[in-house]
């Protein structure tokens, strides 16, 4: 039954494409009130692990389901699930209106809709205009227009931030944090972490179909290492200070400065003055996101 | 009727919202004026024959060529989603691909009524026009042909939807359609015709351009030759040996549609949308 929950579970999922594995025994799990971003380098199998929870692509085993039902099996699926899969999904001489009217027809809601969503996407005044003429930025918006239609539960979307300028990429993320906080579901992925950084709770990294990481955005940023970066006219002096003081992780940076793990900026310069060694510059290191995501794709390929 | 309503009500704004439709419509027009028109003044020139019922053939011939029109539409129209990638959002906003595949063939149908429609109105007008008021015989051949016309148009925008679904590539299903309809069925016939086997050539009529044509063609040749010599009139204007009757025909080519829906259902539900 339709348990009407707004999750998204995914089960051993795998595609094969021939001799290509697009996605190899994937699980995962999506749940309502957040957003959760779907992060993975290019071919990773992100565009083709959606487009298998929305019925398009058929599994060569596993499943993927919504509202704990496989997406054939929804009684109005249009209406459940909203979807932005591809920018490019439009007839070039029909106007923005008329496909989104096409779709209001399908999904069966008033008309009346398609101008709200117009409005709320920013597009009411081109939307008279054929397509053909847009910019991706503004065909991406017509594809939110779209997938918003039906007032979904779920949201899904693939690299909705194409060809969005600074200025939309920051509504579209406070458009989904929004969304996300009515209770309703939010996917969306991405290959750049940098990108959903700041919009997302949860995180799924995907590589060459297999998921490396699923998890609170925080905990991720907690796993990392942070270090303090020292400079310092005699490191050699320092580094074995701090050996002394029981701080053993520590690297010497192309440029001279020592980085040390495991303990704060406080302690560092404790330990040097303490030592009697100079110091010129105490910097601690930002956990850097993009860093770790490379790193746990790296580790997923070994 | 619930259940493909909104997609039957997407698919007509699908059709309104782009060229296609009228753009097929003006050759349409077009033949429909020129092929009447030179049709009845053949039929002046051959003196007497004013009381032969030229203008029925004149039509049938008419609405052979709409049918390709028709198909043409289907085909271009149908798989149009595919080339333009609009098949993802119809998939999804439809909840279920068959009620798009139901749409597309329905579209196609009514397209086909739409030009057989306006080809029988425009050519009768271009027919009486070139003969002279007055002078409009064989209404019974004309409204036969008319109706059954219409049948064979609507078959053939089906058809030709199925096609343009089945393949999913527009350049790719038209070719196919065209070079079928305009060389490969003459081709196919002829072989069958001459291949000394009278079994064979009986089934030339069954092949889909053939039945249509044999369709159409039926009232107007009754018409002129009278039902003695019906069959071969037929024989001669559709290329075929021992055509059925028309509804035979019309069977037949509603056959032909019927299975290639089926295929393109079976194909379409399988095919991997990426
Ligand atoms: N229709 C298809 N036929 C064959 N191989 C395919 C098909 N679709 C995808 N693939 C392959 O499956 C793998 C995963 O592709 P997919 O598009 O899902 O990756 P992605 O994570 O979305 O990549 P990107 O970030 O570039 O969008 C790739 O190796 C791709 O070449
Ligand atoms: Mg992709």
């Amino acid at each position: 039954m339709d348990d009407g929950s707004g999750r998204i579970t995914v089960h051993d999922l795998t595609k094969q494409f021939g001799s290509v594995s697009a996605v190899a025994g994937l699980d995962l799990t999506v749940e309502p009130g957040g957003v959760t971003g779907f992060l993975g380098p290019n071919g990773s199998g992100k565009t083709t692990t959606l487009r298998m929870i929305l019925g398009l692509v058929t599994p060569t085993s596993g499943e993927a389901r919504i509202n704990g039902m496989r997406y054939a099996e929804l009684d109005a699926p249009g209406r459940v699930v909203g979807a932005v899969l591809e920018a490019q999904g439009f007839h070039p001489a029909r106007s923005g209106r008329a496909h989104l009217r096409v779709a209001a027809a399908a999904l069966g809601v008033p008309d009346r809709r398609v101008d709200e969503v117009l409005g709320l996407v920013g597009l009411a005044d081109p939307a008279g205009r054929a397509v053909g003429g847009w910019s991706l930025g503004m065909k991406q918006r017509l594809a939110l227009a779209t997938a918003l239609l039906g007032d979904p539960r779920v949201l899904v979307l693939d690299e909705p931030a194409n060809g969005l300028d600074p200025e939309g990429i920051a509504w579209l993320r406070e458009f989904l944090r929004g969304f996300a906080r009515q209770g309703r579901t939010v996917l969306v992925s991405s290959h750049l972490l940098a990108e959903v950084e700041q919009g997302v709770d949860h995180l799924v990294v995907i590589d060459a179909g297999r998921c490396v990481y699923q998890g609170r955005l925080e905990r991720l940023r907690g796993t990392g290492q942070a270090r303090v970066l020292v400079r310092c006219p005699d490191p050699l002096r320092l580094a074995q200070a701090l050996a002394a003081a029981g701080v053993v992780e520590i690297d010497t940076l192309h440029d001279g400065r020592l980085g040390v793990a495991g303990v704060d900026a406080a302690r560092v310069g404790d330990v040097a003055l303490a030592a009697g060694v100079a110091v010129h510059g105490l910097v601690e290191e930002r956990v850097d996101l993009e860093q770790m995501f490379l790193q746990l794709v790296s580790e997923g390929r070994r | 009727m619930s259940v493909v309503g909104p997609a039957l009500r997407a698919e007509w704004r699908r059709v309104v919202s782009t060229r296609l439709w009228w753009a097929l419509l003006i050759p349409v027009v077009a033949l429909a004026v020129l092929v009447n028109l030179f049709g009845s003044l053949l039929g002046e020139g051959l003196g007497d024959a004013g009381d032969l019922p030229v203008l029925p053939a004149s039509i049938a011939f008419t609405l052979t060529l709409t049918a390709v029109f028709a198909a043409v539409y289907g085909t271009v129209a149908a798989a149009g989603e595919f080339r333009h990638r609009t098949v993802t959002t119809a998939y999804l906003t439809a909840g279920g691909r068959g009620r798009v595949l139901v749409g597309k063939l329905v579209a196609g149908g009514c397209v086909g009524v739409l030009y057989a429609v306006v080809a029988v109105t425009t050519g009768v007008v271009a027919g009486v026009l070139g003969q002279g008021a007055g002078r409009v015989p064989g209404t019974g051949a004309l409204v036969g042909v008319a109706v059954v016309g219409v049948a064979v148009a609507a078959l053939w925008g089906v058809l030709g939807a199925a096609v343009g679904v089945l393949l999913a590539n527009q350049v790719g299903a038209l070719v196919v359609l065209l070079v079928y309809l305009q060389v490969g069925e003459l081709v196919l016939a002829a072989v069958m015709n001459n291949s000394g086997s009278a079994a064979l050539a009986r089934l030339t009529p069954y092949l889909p351009g053939n039945a249509g044509d044999v369709a159409i063609y039926d009232f107007p040749a009754r018409a002129l030759a009278g039902p003695d010599l019906a069959d071969q009139v037929v024989e001669q204007l559709a290329g075929v040996t021992a055509p059925p009757p028309w509804w035979g025909a019309l069977s037949v080519l509603a056959g032909w549609a019927a299975l290639a829906a089926v295929l393109a259902w079976t194909v379409a539900d399988r095919r991997d949308v990426t």
